[in-house]
């Protein structure tokens, strides 16, 4: 792997760069500030939040020309407010047995992507579930002790696409009136604005952004919670001690994390609240459409006003009580909800209904959206057709559609994998981002993606080192994946691709293709879910592998690349079409992945048949023996030792092999049979011509 | 079906036979039998270790089976009973001899004949020299045959390798049909593709019998018919009883009452009915059939006109499997019936036999990589990695810059070709533990995979070697003990050795200088130089330093060296090649050219001209990509092999060998040697044995005629004929494809099978993006009646439908 070339060739373009931007951009960067003053970058990064500081991090380390602009103060803002309760659920696990950096990795869901290995998360907070304060500390530290490149208080209103020189770029312009023209605009602005649904009295419920976050506040209070998320869970978790009663309500069940695997679901740090609920103390879930629904208060009626007056005053202190119903039982024709009566709430029709107990607080805990608004028309991608549409639709290579030039990163991006992987979250899209930068150097400096040139006879052991320890994989299942081009009697590793744009392989990543095919190597979750804790939730045997349910590896062999339709017909469920061949390797209760039996064999065996050859190792003796009596020695001793690289092995290793029967004993090629003597027989049945030949030959 | 009975009941017997048919013989009792002229097999020994014990369970077993044709199994217990010419000597205990009366007819490595199987096919082979004629090419095959023509039939065995059960199986019958037929034995692969087989790469054995007693001229040849079923004493009895029974059998009975040998050896029968008036064509179909399915099917033809024949006539055909009932039906054409019992019934029973070897094969927990296997069963042993420090991101470069060298070993734990080397290295580390300077550390992969990538180590297992204010220099040889021991001790000499002198130079030449090297290689390369300042100097060093480990290189640049090319063919600068004390030096001139190019060149003037090929050099020869002129040399040194060495090097000087490799191997360093003769030649001739193999144009291989003398002359006279195509060659190299050793298994034919949808393509034109929104809309949209209520259905969320 040769780290120099492409350095070398990394120092030439950014040299031409610097020579060209060199008179052209050098009266903007100095003097920013001014009014109506132009500035310009090769890449502007939208956000200086975890998806924009990584980028910032791989754009620092290519010596590309950037800038990340950001309206607040310091970097990862959102986090000085959410989550609200200020406990955050990714996970920092800093013992992990390993002193592998890599595999590290798959346990720190905090830190990001760096080559200094003292930049890590852990160096802020010891603990699992860290306090939201040390994220925005870690990326303050993360941007100092990198020198990246950032300028905060640039609030940008608008963006608009322009023409450079035939290539659409776009323009910025903040609040000051400062423009920035960006070849190539990588918006990593997050999910920030408040998702609200609107319903009648939507106006009288507080939002999980602006409410107290004291729980005295909430004493002896009932709570409607809209939303059944990790927002909510986490604010009824909050009040559960002073609350007198916490209902929870949307469209969908609960999604419980460990059921699903996708750690956007309900987490279980957050889930105390299924606890009351099932032991029935007082709190609940609820189903049902948000659209229908209406948040009242009652109309008081003469005789209940003269009966509640003195009470009221005491108990509520001036608060009037919320109530909600549906959109159908309200007034048809003036839709004047200030005249509620009891015919007016479902409790009337229906005598038991679930919610019909008035509440003090109706609290929204409904997510965030993109905010499109920013964009111009011009250079608006379009919402995405998944996730309700609060998250810009983009390509599969990350790039705004029908926006080109435009790449989406981080929180933002997650349309692509949302509900299915980790590609919304810290750990998940600092791989996305690192693979998004790959394909920047590729389509705007002409550098191909790094790949590992190896010989055929080392890609098991490749194979099995990616899969014990890569955390790309890993976290980003089914989305990211490692491409094996096979060349004969080599073949090319690239790590880390993003699946969906499998199709446009040769294009994004520099990388031709022959006519041998390739593999893909992905992690991914069973598609069968039974139970998750029930009995035979996990596989042991290899050959059954595929019924696996547990994060496993699985590997592709293609002959030829998969088209676009190919990969729209994909089976459901699968992160790829049908392939030529498949290969599961069985689930592994420690995620290793690397015994002889139940892994390595069964890998081996799948690659001899996706390469037609024997990938068997020999030791020297037994190439020895094949190098003289076949023309064609097995790929092992041609790569090795006829390269004079054989593995010798000892006396005790070759007894073994030879009492396995594998290696040829030189007296006896084929260790005898176990039959005996059938000459009586011979005696006997051949009676009648029993030899008369004498001895004296 | 009787036979089967009758082999259990013997087998019962004999295991019920305590008493040892083996006898032991004192002095006087060696005597008489030397005079009764019997035969015997005799095994002279003095004392018992575990081969020796092994050994004599199965000369007992051997013991009880040659009785029955008249050999006696014999030990004599050397200590007890010292006889001249036996006791004595360092073939003790390894030979056994088989005696005719007292003399010696041959002897044998106990090696060869390891187990019963092989002392009874050895010793029958012997025994029986004369009437088993052994064959290697077609032509010597041809002139049996025609021999043999209106005479008598012939059995052809092809064993390939001797000793083996089918190789026994092959001498019982031929001593027990010896006086019927003519019996040829043959393992070369040139018979083989003359008796038609398509696939050499088998190492079946295979057996043919070739009726030419009833040849009606002497012209024609003779029909053969090769036997489908394994090798084995009671399929070939089998078989030789149907090659005796009469092609067609005429009965007039019905098929049910017809009794034909071939139901008694459990073969199919087919009947043919026949009218009177077609009798004759039914006779000749009949003929024809019987022809081609002979040796499989029996042929009877049964003649509608008697009354004992009650079959409808809607039937013209009938066929008997064993132990089944008749089947009837209707025939429509020769080929048709061919057809059936060639494509149908008797390929139903070989599939049966298929699959279980498949499964057999296939077990597919089994481990079968000679490797991965060797290591999985040292898996409970702990590594001891004492004497090897390993290393950490934290240690790392502090300790590779500490000593002169410092090794390195970058592995993975799961790795099975790592931890089969690992062993190798600890045992350097062992051998080396104490030196100073030297220093044998590891890096483990799987943990410290930031280490392994800052060292661009792609390639597993890796051997680095680091030195202070350098960088490192990849192991590039074995990875065996031996090579990387070797390695480093020459590595921690200089590369090169500065001479000063001319003195210098001749005690560096004849090994005295760095005479502590001189086990290690004994050949030395002298770069010379008519001055430091020649422009070759520094490649030269360059150069040096890439082979540092791998040679030993001596640098002169000097006004002296002139006097070291003085009289020869080149001029300077030149490179002088010693291959150890005493023999003459080769000089070359030196080119100047990159370090690189010089690196080859130093490699290829150090490679020997007439080499012992070992398993650690072979790379190095078979790179030159020239024919191989290989001897085979046997374990003890005798007389002829060195003569045979010398006979070589001979034409070797005088350069009429420069087109070939002429190279040896011996038997006693090399054991594989022995594999690699049975795989040219399919048998081991007597030592020391000559063979060209390798050749460009593909895969035969020749063998020098054993029977002429191993000389110079004739050797050159072999090769001319070889190379005008006037020698029939003695094997073949086969061009095995290496591809995958067990079937696949796919995962994607069981994914098809148990679960039909789940890996199916979709239809097209479903709309992926989006759907689970759509759907989950679909799923909630309330009734207008119903009213939201608690999910109190525990089912709730697991009915859910995840994406």
């Amino acid at each position: 792997m040769s780290v120099i070339q492409p350095l070398f060739r990394l120092l030439c373009v950014l040299s031409l760069v610097l020579a060209g931007s060199g008179s052209g951009s050098g009266s903007g960067s100095g003097s920013g500030s001014g009014r109506n003053a132009s500035v310009s970058h090769e890449y502007c990064v939208l956000g200086a939040g975890p998806a924009g500081l990584q980028m910032g991090y791989f754009l620092s380390r290519s010596q590309r020309d950037y800038i990340i602009l950001e309206r607040n103060a310091g970097p990862g803002s959102f986090f000085q407010i959410y989550p609200r309760h200020r406990k955050l659920i990714s996970i920092n696990k800093i013992y992990t047995g390993r002193r592998n950096k890599e595999f590290n990795l798959r346990h720190d869901w905090n830190s990001l992507l760096s080559d200094r290995p003292s930049l890590l998360f852990q160096r802020i907070s010891r603990e699992l579930y860290p306090n939201a304060d040390d994220f925005p500390r870690y990326l303050s530290t993360f941007v100092k002790e990198l020198g990246l490149k950032v300028k905060y208080g640039a609030d940008i209103g608008t963006i608009k696409a322009s023409d450079f020189n035939g290539n659409q770029g776009y323009i910025l312009t903040d609040q000051n009136g400062v423009s920035y023209q960006c070849s190539v605009l990588l918006v990593s602005t997050g999910l920030w604005v408040p998702q609200q649904v609107d319903f009648l009295g939507s106006d009288l419920v507080e939002g999980y952004e602006s409410i107290p976050t004291d729980p005295e506040e909430f004493k002896d209070q009932a709570v409607l919670i809209l939303g059944k998320g990790n927002s909510a869970f986490e604010t009824a978790q909050s009040i559960l001690g002073r609350a007198s009663r916490i209902h929870l309500y949307s469209p969908s069940p609960v999604r419980l994390a460990w059921q699903t695997h996708y750690v956007g679901d309900l987490r279980a740090i957050n889930n105390e609240l299924l606890d009351t609920y099932q032991l029935k103390s007082l709190d609940g879930l609820v189903e049902g459409r948000l659209e229908d629904i209406a948040i009242v208060r009652r109309e008081k009626d003469g005789l209940r006003r003269r009966m509640a007056k003195k009470r009221s005053q005491k108990s509520t202190e001036g608060k009037e009580q919320l109530y909600l119903t549906l959109t159908e039982l309200l007034d048809q024709n003036g839709n004047n909800i200030s005249k509620i009566t009891g015919q007016n709430l479902p409790g009337f029709h229906t005598d038991n209904f679930s919610l019909r107990q008035p509440y003090d607080r109706v609290i929204r805990c409904l997510g965030f959206r993109f905010n499109f608004s920013i964009f111009d028309g011009s250079a608006r991608p379009p919402q995405s057709s998944g996730a309700r549409g609060r998250l810009p639709g983009i390509t599969a290579w990350y790039e705004g559609r029908g926006t080109p030039n435009m790449f989406v990163l981080g929180t933002a991006a997650h349309s692509r994998d949302y509900r299915m992987s980790a590609g919304g979250f810290v750990h998940g899209f600092r791989y996305t981002v690192r693979a998004v930068h790959k394909i920047l150097e590729q389509r705007y400096h002409n550098i191909a993606w790094p790949a590992t040139k190896l010989p055929i006879s080392q890609l098991q052991s490749w194979i099995l080192r990616r899969v014990n320890e890569a955390s790309g994989p890993y976290q980003m299942f089914g989305v990211l994946g490692d491409i094996i081009l096979l060349r004969g009697s080599y073949c090319e590793y690239l790590e880390e691709f993003p699946l969906q744009a499998l199709p446009q392989l040769s294009a994004l990543s520099g990388r031709p293709l022959t006519d041998q095919g390739l593999l893909v190597l992905v992690m991914q979750y069973g598609l069968n879910r039974t139970d998750t804790l029930g009995p035979g939730r996990a596989e042991s045997e290899w050959t059954k592998a595929w019924r696996s349910n547990f994060l496993h590896p699985v590997l592709y062999y293609y002959n030829t690349l998969p088209t676009e339709k190919d990969m729209r017909q994909r089976p459901v469920g699968w992160p790829l079409p049908r392939p030529e061949a498949l290969h599961h390797m069985v689930e592994d209760f420690l995620t290793e992945w690397d015994q002889p039996i139940s892994h390595s064999q069964p890998l081996r065996r799948f690659l001899e048949h996706c390469l037609q050859t024997d990938l068997r190792a020999f030791y020297a003796e037994s190439c020895f023996l094949l190098s003289l009596t076949s023309r064609t020695p097995p790929l092992f001793c041609r790569q090795g030792y006829l390269r004079k690289q054989g593995i010798v092995g000892n006396s005790h290793l070759w007894q073994h092999a030879r009492e396995a029967g594998l290696m040829a004993d030189h007296q006896r090629d084929i260790t005898p049979g176990d039959d005996t003597s059938v000459s009586e027989y011979l005696k006997h049945a051949g009676a009648a011509v029993v030899s008369t030949m004498n001895f004296d030959l | 079906m009787c036979i089967v009975y009758l082999i259990a009941f013997l087998f019962s017997l004999t295991s019920e036979q305590c008493s040892s048919k083996l006898m032991e013989d004192s002095s006087q009792s060696f005597m008489e039998r030397m005079h009764t002229g019997k035969t015997s097999f005799i095994y002279f020994g003095n004392h018992v270790n575990p081969t020796i014990k092994l050994f004599m369970e199965q000369l007992e077993m051997s013991a009880d089976a040659l009785q029955d044709y008249g050999i006696s199994v014999v030990k004599v217990n050397c200590s007890k009973d010292a006889i001249a010419n036996y006791c004595t000597g360092e073939k003790l205990m390894t030979k056994a001899y088989l005696f005719r009366g007292s003399e010696v007819l041959r002897s044998f490595d106990i090696d060869t004949v390891f187990d019963v199987n092989a002392i009874v096919s050895h010793v029958l082979f012997s025994v029986l020299f004369n009437e088993v004629r052994y064959v290697h090419t077609p032509a010597e095959l041809l002139r049996v045959e025609s021999a043999a023509k209106q005479n008598s039939d012939i059995v052809v065995g092809h064993i390939p390798v001797l000793g083996l059960p089918e190789h026994r199986a092959l001498m019982e019958a031929a001593f027990v049909y010896g006086t019927k037929y003519q019996f040829v034995q043959t393992s070369g692969t040139l018979v083989l593709k003359h008796m038609g087989v398509v696939d050499l790469s088998s190492s079946q054995a295979r057996l043919w019998f070739l009726h030419c007693k009833g040849v009606s001229r002497r012209s024609d040849p003779c029909p053969s018919t090769p036997m489908r079923k394994p090798l084995n004493t009671i399929n070939i009895h089998t078989f030789l009883q149907l090659m005796e029974a009469p092609l067609v059998t005429e009965s007039v009975l019905d098929p049910s009452e017809v009794d034909v040998v071939h139901l008694h050896l459990g073969v199919p029968v087919l009947y043919l009915f026949s009218q009177p008036q077609t009798q004759h064509l039914d006779r000749a179909t009949a003929q024809t059939l019987g022809l081609q399915l002979r040796g499989e099917v029996g042929l009877v033809l049964i003649h509608r006109d008697s009354p004992n024949v009650k079959t409808s006539l809607k039937y013209n055909a009938a066929y008997r499997l064993p132990q089944e009932d008749v089947k009837y039906f209707t025939l429509n054409s020769a080929e048709g019936v061919v057809k059936l019992f060639k494509e149908e019934l008797l390929q139903e029973q070989k599939l049966e036999n298929e699959e279980e070897d498949e499964e057999h094969w296939s077990d597919l927990d089994i481990l079968d990589d000679e490797v991965s296997e060797s290591v999985y069963r040292d898996r409970d042993l702990m590594l001891d990695l004492e004497s090897v420090i390993e290393l950490t991101s934290d240690t790392f470069q502090i300790t590779v810059t500490q000593d002169d060298i410092t090794v390195v070993l970058f592995y993975f734990k799961w790795d099975a070709v790592c931890m089969a080397f690992i062993q190798s290295y600890i045992e350097v580390a062992d051998a080396l533990e104490g030196m100073n300077g030297v220093k044998l550390a590891a890096v483990n992969c799987g943990e410290w995979t930031d280490i392994c990538s800052d060292q661009n180590v792609t390639s597993f297992p890796t051997v680095l070697i680091y030195r202070p204010m350098a960088a490192a220099q990849l192991y590039r040889g074995m990875l065996g003990t031996k090579s990387l021991h070797r390695f480093i001790l020459l590595s921690l000499g200089s590369s090169p050795y500065i001479l000063s002198s001319s003195a210098e130079v001749m005690s560096f030449m004849e090994g005295d200088l760095y005479s502590k090297h001189m086990y290690l290689t004994p050949v030395r390369v002298l770069g010379l130089f008519s001055s430091t300042h020649d422009m070759g100097v520094t490649s030269f060093e360059e150069a040096a330093r890439l082979l540092r480990g791998e040679s030993i290189l001596g640098l002169f640049a000097h006004k002296e060296a002139e006097q070291w090319v003085e009289g020869l063919s080149v001029n300077l600068p030149a490179l002088l090649v010693s291959r150890g004390p005493g023999v003459p030096y080769e000089v070359y001139s030196l080119p100047s050219s990159s370090p690189t190019d010089l690196v080859s060149l130093i490699k290829q003037v150090e490679l020997d001209r007439f080499p012992e090929l070992t398993v650690e050099n072979l790379p190095w020869y078979l790179e030159l990509g020239k024919p191989l002129l290989l001897l085979f040399i046997g374990k003890e040194d005798s007389t002829e092999s060195t003569k045979a060495l010398a006979e070589i090097k001979q034409p070797l000087s005088s350069g009429q060998l420069d087109s070939f490799l002429p190279c040896w191997i011996h038997l006693g360093r090399t054991p594989v040697g022995r594999s690699i003769l049975e795989k040219y030649l399919g048998f081991v001739p007597p030592l020391p044995v000559l063979v060209m193999s390798q050749l460009k144009t593909g895969e035969e291989v020749f063998l020098f005629p054993p029977e002429r003398p191993l000389m110079a002359k004739n050797i050159l006279q072999w090769i001319h004929d070889v190379e005008n195509g006037q020698e029939q060659p003695a094997g073949l190299i086969p061009d095995g494809k290496w591809g995958p050793p067990v079937p696949f298994f796919d995962f994607l034919a069981i994914m098809d099978q148990e679960a039909p949808t789940y890996a199916v393509q979709r239809a097209p034109k479903m709309k992926t993006g989006g759907r689970e929104d759509h759907r989950e809309n679909k799923h909630v949209t309330p009734n207008q009646k119903q009213t939201p209520h608690p999910s109190s259905n525990p089912q709730a969320p697991r009915q859910h439908s995840e994406l």
